[in-house]
């Protein structure tokens, strides 16, 4: 991809074909697959926090003993 | 056949002459398939004058049960017919190439060249348990509002034959969420998994979109149903773990049906495009050798959403399964020593990383109260059972430092067990893991060792040899990191040669410390 899309950019924009574009790139790939990386972590973060954090506020220590038993039960 | 002929089949591979088209070949011992193979794709051509000739080795997972003698012959996939037939002396050895389990059941080479006892094999009796498995997984997931269906190999061999292919050896599932982003599905699979672990099933998760369900048969032999998730965004379909393309809802939903071994399962609505998109426009022609061609663009969009939970896991699982029934080793390693010179009696010792347990059984023999944690717990079965059968204090838990939820659930525990004094021992863990797991360890020590509870570190700084898999963590690193986690470092100190572990590599400690 990384190739076909510097090809790409050296065809419609002038000068395109500088070191410096093809660095620009790379370095939006990059950030987009760091972007990309985050909805793994958001998405754990959301799960313990709806899972755990209920019995947590209650500060029932069965419940919260409980709680992180049946978590770890399925990861 | 005029466009193949077999010029050599012996202890090293199979030598021949290709003038034909690429195309599949059974290798079949004592008229039973074993092994498949394309004639072109994977072999070797060979040099100068010897050009037509291409060879192909035995896979190395065959190799150990080539001894003795063995009647092989090489059949054409497609069209059945023979191209190749004959005596085979591999070793000296006065016996016949067998291909069984420990169990004495028939094994073969599943597509990814691993043995394991593949559906052709088994009878309906063996059989029935999985599909029973599969009806009941199905509806456990209706149950949480998600209409799966047979896939990839799975959905192939039912629209195909009616029946699991015979080269492969578990089932699949699959689903298209009614949701459309990454973090949306990858919620949901959580979820489904815990719904499946309540209803009984032991489950595993491979990536942040796909777990697998162990469902035990009826001659005790587990077999595996894994779960992969999907979705539509933009008019492309991604489903784990091979497909991202462009899609039709309607080719989708409303679900059909779709027969296997006589039973009905639910179907999308035109499997032909499911299966298009999975294995490409030739699905249709058998190949018991496929492997995906998936595009770089689909592995790496999948990459990037979904995985990265468990760097090396498989390797280090392998490695416990394979050392699990031999003894622990005795003694313990030098950083095991400090800690004990430096802990009070009665401390309780964390050991992150304890692969087979050697250093936890023997803190736990020294009266420290040990939890072993690792992420291929396995591993530590033997050293379960001594602790157990001697009476020490050893726990053994799973954790997986590449996991948020694993780490945080674990602190989030650790936090509120007990007020006694506290120590984590990690040895070879900073280096044998990728930076998510540094910086989990270093979030795992804030959570559990707050209130004057230290960490004890060693990992291979650069110079020598390390162990398999390790990379080069220096000391600095490691300050870095308890740094940025809130510790205080105490102690630093590094050797060549391993110090008084042994090694050849260069190894440092660090000892820090969490007001």
């Amino acid at each position: 991809m990384k190739q076909g899309l510097k090809q790409r950019l050296q065809r419609v924009v002038p000068g395109g074909g500088d070191q410096e574009l093809a660095e620009r790139v790379a370095r939006l790939e990059r950030e987009v697959a760091d972007l990309r990386r985050h909805n793994l972590r958001l998405a754990e973060l959301a799960d313990v926090v709806q899972e755990l954090l209920v019995p947590m506020a209650q500060r029932d220590q069965e419940r919260v003993d409980a709680a992180i038993a049946a978590f770890q039960d399925a990861l | 056949m005029l466009d193949l002929r077999v010029r050599r089949v012996d202890a090293d591979g199979v030598g021949l002459v290709v003038l034909g088209s690429d195309r599949v070949v059974d290798v079949l011992f004592d008229g039973r398939r074993i092994w498949s193979f394309w004639v072109r794709r994977d072999t070797e051509p060979g040099r100068g004058a010897a050009r037509p000739v291409r060879t192909v080795g035995w896979p190395p997972a065959m190799r150990p049960h080539l001894s003795g003698t063995g009647s092989v012959t090489l059949r054409d996939h497609v069209s059945g017919a023979d191209v190749w037939s004959g005596e085979v002396r591999f070793t000296d050895d006065d016996r016949r190439v067998e291909f069984v389990d420990r169990q004495g059941h028939p094994i073969a080479l599943d597509k990814a060249n691993r043995f394991s006892p593949v559906f052709s094999e088994r009878t309906a009796a063996d059989l029935d348990p999985l599909l029973d498995a599969m009806t009941e997984l199905l509806e456990v997931l209706a149950g949480a509002g998600v209409a799966a269906f047979p896939a990839y190999g799975t959905l192939l061999g039912a629209v195909r034959e009616g029946d699991f292919l015979g080269h492969d050896s578990d089932a699949d599932l699959g689903y298209v969420s009614s949701r459309s982003n990454p973090v949306d599905v990858i919620r949901e699979s959580f979820e489904l998994q815990r719904v499946v672990a309540a209803a009984g099933y032991r489950t595993y998760r491979y990536s942040g979109l796909a777990f697998r369900v162990d469902v035990v048969e009826a001659d005790g032999a587990t077999r595996f149903l894994d779960v992969f998730g999907g979705f539509l965004d933009g008019g492309r379909l991604y489903l784990m773990g091979e497909v991202g393309t462009p899609f039709e809802r309607d080719w989708l939903l409303p679900l059909g049906t779709v027969s296997l071994r006589g039973r009905d399962y639910p179907a999308p609505a035109r499997p032909e495009k499911l299966l298009e998109a999975m294995y490409g426009p030739s699905w249709k022609v058998p190949d018991p050798a496929f492997k995906f061609e998936t595009p770089r663009e689909t592995t790496e969009v999948l990459n990037q959403w979904f995985r990265g939970t468990g760097h090396a896991r498989r390797d280090w699982e392998r490695r416990a399964a394979q050392r699990r029934r031999r003894p622990v080793p005795k003694g313990s390693s030098a950083l095991a020593k400090q800690l004990r010179r430096g802990e009070a009696e009665g401390t309780t010792v964390l050991d992150v990383g304890a692969g087979r347990g050697r250093d936890a059984l023997w803190l736990a023999r020294q009266g420290f109260p040990t939890t072993a944690y690792d992420f291929a717990p396995r591993g530590l079965e033997k050293a379960r059972r001594t602790a157990r059968r001697r009476d020490l204090p050893l726990e053994v838990r799973a954790l997986n430092l590449d996991e948020w939820r694993w780490v945080l659930s674990e602190g989030a525990r650790m936090s509120r067990a007990g007020d006694g004094p506290r120590a984590m021992l990690a040895r070879h863990v900073l280096d044998a893991t990728d930076e998510l797991g540094r910086q989990s360890l270093g979030r795992l020590a804030s959570m559990s060792l707050r209130g004057g509870g230290r960490l004890y570190v060693q990992t291979w700084t650069g110079k020598g040899r390390g162990g398999a898999g390790l990379v080069p963590v220096r000391t600095k690193q490691v300050q870095k990191l308890v740094e940025r986690h809130g510790g205080t470092v105490l102690d630093v100190s590094e050797s060549l040669g391993g110090g008084s572990d042994g090694g050849k590599g260069s190894v440092g400690r660090v000892v820090a410390q969490w007001r």
